[in-house]
């Protein structure tokens, strides 16, 4: 599954998920009908409206083997909050759902494991930022890490807080915003004060929110999804930035 | 105490404007956690202490008005007297006239947050009395004539500079230096240990009730509640029977949850069992006690499917490690109790018209829950009451008519991919240069506080890939 | 109106109970859910863990072999603390008995007072997994002589220091066991102590400024040291 934003906003994030996954040996399929997985309306205690959104996607997604995600919110929403949305029937095809449903980076280090890579390491300083749905309902931390070691021979510069959320947290962000602001400076901050130059992460979400913090305060910081540093040195520009 | 919650917003900007009280509360976000995950991990197996809480807790509930009934008739063979309150006002007015009973005028009482939800206080002053907080925290509070920040220290938002000028203009004392926290605490000390020794009355609340003794567990550190209860003659504790417990090896547990989510500490330095009046082996304590059990809607929460949170233990680890807390601030929040407990409980104590923006000061980041001791899923609490904001139609009404209709449009397929696919194209073109803006309409919520990052370049993914797919299939 | 609202609240927690249960019933199903696990311990000696922690709760802490000692221990201490003998204690058998002259110490037995400095009390219990020593209100301890004082002074009896706080209440149910149960029964661990300004600990909040446990018994000296050594540098 190729999450909305990526699809809307960062393609090749998604392009980039397809060839890793490829590279460990996957037959990959992004199927047509494919949207989003209702987490707006759902977050946003919409449930009525997230519902049927949900039921779309346990439809879409059920002849599929593993369900792949390059977003720890996501694959969250697929695994843990689709089931408690139903009874009988449809309770079952989403715990069928959710137990096939995998985040990226633990697929990739679980599931299907990548081969060594045959390129140069990546000649930048990398600090990562775990998202929360990631860190807190799917287990994933030490993996991102380990495929940046493996994959580009990054050593990740870590945040002080790094278990501390940056202030995204969907509509909360445009809803609070003077919230969400402060603790994407804090973040932001952390991320300077770390000595990266690239910050990277999980989800979307997060790193939109904070690139466009961070171009708003004019910082000198890449931001990238995990996925496009790990399938191979990345040209176009970082998110939020623009083309030289 | 008034509710100040619909101004949740303002209260937050206004508290996101003061510099040095935004780096006060970043400190306090960085060492409590820092401290309570040390000591819940020197405890050993504490998330093992936390289910067995939970179990006994579930046990409890089940059985709630046969603790209750055994908790009231223990209480009542001690000698106490037992007082049952539906209602805040009820609270109030019992305490009011056990003080009048006395012909009572001077108050001392010890850190109550149901007192504080009641606004007791309020009532007794306006009655003549003299009433005392002894809490080194609710004191400076009371002092300064403010509510409380924190459910465990209410006076953190203080500088000792602030402290210190707020004891220079009300303690008459002279001149002195007062420029150290060892010396203010010594001048608080000194001040109210003579109206300690003076008081008619002492109020306290209770951290537990022991249903198989008919006691309560108070748990301080300063010591001053327990100088409450057993200075005075009379004594009064006002509680709420979810802090009913079946045996006192329950209160044990609950005492150790407690100290390490609250503090970081192993033990508080007083953890007292008080079981009634003055026996007769007893040359101290008070003459008289009474205990207030409060109701004030628990029996309706208790009902419903917020019923979790009244396992809550007012440890305050929620407020700690909560972003948005540690951002705004305790006042922001306009009631009693603040952070995410505060955002379930003030909904539903006082009403979810008045206080509908707190269940969205919460981004799900789930970090309550991971250290809540007692297990409650606090970001699932708010999100139910995000739903019943919506059923309610409370939440603005373009917010709510802009998620459905993009839920609906989600299930249209084609129809989703014709428009994104356009609109992200024509955005990738304008902003290719830049790579984001600083302006984008309906969007204003979001580019206030930052820019809006264009779309890649090329057209959405699904686009794209359906491209590829027609051209043969060639990927990557 | 009192009664209506005991009834009502009654009624309604009734309500929300699947089925009345009997009180044997409801008993069996929370024998099932049994205790909790204590607090892993410092040293795996009960008293060397007992002296840890007392020390990580800012007291401080003395061995004595005997009464004698404990007595002199005392003398010592209200000596250099306050270039004084007196002191005040509870109406305890146990401290009547100790030879008071040896150590130069005199006591006077009642509640304390405003203006005394020291009290002493006698622990029924220490807690080894919390440091914590028990009293019980009454004659033999006044409940304001653990507070009132700056210097609060506990003996405890080896013997009487218990692992953990499960273990310390079934010694407490035992000796309330004939229907005595005092008014009060303390768990104190500590000088009092705050942290509500600028979130900075401070000693001596509203009790004593000062607590000082003598362990009475034959413990090795170096259970003392040992339990030192956990501790960060002083």
């Amino acid at each position: 599954m190729v999450t909305c934003l990526a699809d809307l906003m960062r393609p090749s994030v998604g392009f980039s998920a397809i060839r890793l996954l490829e590279r460990a040996g996957c037959r990959v399929t992004v199927p047509e009908q494919q949207t989003c997985c209702g987490q707006p309306a759902y977050n946003s205690g919409e449930i009525d409206a997230a519902v049927p959104v949900a039921q779309a996607v346990i439809e879409t997604f059920e002849p599929f083997d593993y369900v792949v995600i390059p977003s720890g919110s996501c694959a969250g929403m697929l695994s843990h909050h689709y089931p408690a949305l139903f009874e009988g029937e449809w309770r079952e095809r989403a715990l069928a759902l959710s137990a096939k449903t995998w985040e990226l980076t633990r697929f990739l280090t679980e599931v299907a494991l990548l081969p060594a890579p045959k390129r140069a390491a990546l000649e930048a300083a990398v600090t990562y930022h775990d998202g929360c749905a990631g860190l807190r309902e799917m287990g994933i931390q030490q993996q991102p890490r380990q495929l940046l070691q493996e994959q580009c021979g990054v050593q990740v510069q870590e945040l002080t807080e790094n278990q501390v959320c940056c202030g995204f947290g969907g509509t909360f962000c445009a809803r609070m915003p003077e919230i969400s602001g402060k603790m994407a400076d804090d973040k932001l901050n952390h991320a300077v004060a770390s000595g990266a130059k690239v910050l990277a992460g999980g989800d979307l979400g997060c790193l939109l929110h904070l690139a466009g913090r961070a171009k708003r305060r004019g910082l000198d910081l890449e931001i990238r999804h995990i996925a496009e540093l790990l399938a191979g040195n990345p040209k176009g520009p970082g998110i939020g930035e623009g083309r030289q | 105490m008034k509710v100040a919650s619909q101004d949740f917003l303002q209260q937050a900007h206004e508290a996101l404007r003061a510099k040095d009280k935004v780096e006060r509360r970043d400190l306090l976000g960085q060492f409590m956690p820092a401290a309570r995950d040390a000591a819940a991990n020197a405890y050993g197996d504490f998330d093992g202490l936390r289910a067995h809480m939970k179990r006994v807790r579930g046990h409890t509930t089940e059985h709630l008005a046969h603790y209750l009934q055994q908790f009231e008739e223990a209480a009542v063979a001690h000698g106490n007297q037992v007082h049952f309150a539906a209602t805040a006002e009820q609270l109030n007015s019992t305490v009011l006239s056990i003080c009048q009973t006395h012909n009572a005028r001077r108050v001392a009482k010890g850190k109550s947050m149901v007192t504080e939800e009641t606004g007791l206080n309020e009532l007794l002053l306006k009655a003549g009395l003299e009433v005392l907080e002894t809490d080194l925290g609710e004191y400076i509070i009371q002092q300064a004539g403010e509510a409380p920040s924190h459910i465990v220290g209410p006076a953190f938002h203080k500088s000792l500079a602030e402290v210190r000028e707020l004891f220079l203009a009300k303690h008459k004392l002279g001149e002195r230096a007062l420029e150290s926290v060892s010396d203010i605490v010594e001048e608080a000390r000194g001040v109210l240990r003579e109206r300690f020794l003076a008081a008619d009355v002492g109020i306290i609340g209770a951290n537990a009730l022991i249903a198989e003794h008919g006691t309560t567990m108070l748990v301080t550190n300063e010591g001053n509640g327990d100088l409450c209860a057993n200075l005075p003659p009379v004594l009064i504790i006002c509680t709420t029977f979810e802090r009913l417990l079946p045996r006192a090896e329950d209160a044990m547990a609950l005492q150790r949850l407690l100290v390490r989510s609250a503090t970081g500490q192993s033990h508080t330095c007083y953890t007292s069992f008080y079981s009634g009046p003055r026996r007769e082996d007893d040359v101290d304590g008070p003459l008289e006690t009474h205990i207030i059990l409060l109701d004030n809607k628990r029996s309706d929460i208790l009902a419903s499917d917020y019923h979790e949170i009244l396992d809550c233990i007012r440890c305050g680890a929620c407020l700690n490690h909560c972003p948005i807390y540690i951002g705004v601030g305790g006042h922001a929040y306009g009631w009693v109790y603040p952070g995410p407990m505060g955002s379930v409980l003030t909904p539903l104590l006082t009403s979810l018209e008045q206080s509908h923006d707190l269940p969205n000061a919460c981004t799900s980041c789930g970090r309550c829950a991971e250290v809540c001791p007692a297990n409650i899923p606090l970001p699932d609490l708010l999100r139910d009451l995000r739903q019943e904001e919506s059923a309610q139609q409370l939440k603005p009404a373009r917010w709510r008519r802009g998620l459905r209709l993009h839920a609906w449009l989600l299930r249209q397929p084609v129809l989703y991919q014709r428009l994104t696919g356009w609109s992200m194209s024509a955005l990738g073109l304008l902003g290719k240069r830049r790579g984001a803006f600083r302006r984008m309409p309906f969007a204003s919520g979001w580019t206030s506080q930052r820019d809006f990052p264009a779309p890649e370049a090329g057209g959405t993914f699904m686009r794209q890939y359906a491209a590829r797919k027609r051209r043969g299939g060639r990927r990557g | 109106m009192a009664e209506s609202v005991r009834a009502a609240l009654f009624a309604r927690l009734r309500e929300r109970s699947p089925a009345p249960a009997e009180p044997a019933e409801i008993a069996r199903a929370l024998a099932t859910i049994g205790y909790a696990t204590a607090a892993r311990m410092p040293h795996a000696d009960l008293h060397t863990a007992f002296i840890a922690n007392v020390l990580a709760n800012k007291g401080t802490l003395e061995l004595a072999l005997d009464r004698g000692a404990a007595v002199r221990a005392i003398g010592r201490y209200l000596y250099k603390r306050f270039r004084t003998h007196k002191l005040v204690a509870g109406n305890d058998p146990r401290l009547a008995a100790m030879p008071w002259r040896d150590g130069g110490v005199l006591p006077r037995f009642g509640a304390a007072e405003p203006g005394d400095a020291a009290a002493l009390s006698y622990a029924r219990l220490g807690v080894a997994e919390t440091g914590a020593i028990v009293t019980f209100t009454g004659r033999a301890n006044p409940g304001r002589n653990n507070l009132l004082p700056e210097d609060h002074l506990v003996l405890v009896n080896r013997e009487d220091v218990v692992a953990t706080l499960e273990d310390a209440w079934a010694k407490i149910r035992i000796e309330t066991g004939a229907g005595a149960w005092p008014r009060g029964i303390q768990f104190i661990a500590g000088p009092s102590s705050t942290a509500d300004v600028e979130a900075q600990l401070v000693l001596g909040a509203h009790g004593p400024c000062r607590w000082h446990v003598i362990l009475v018994g034959d413990t090795p000296a170096q259970a003392l040291e040992q339990a030192r050594g956990e501790l960060p540098e002083a």
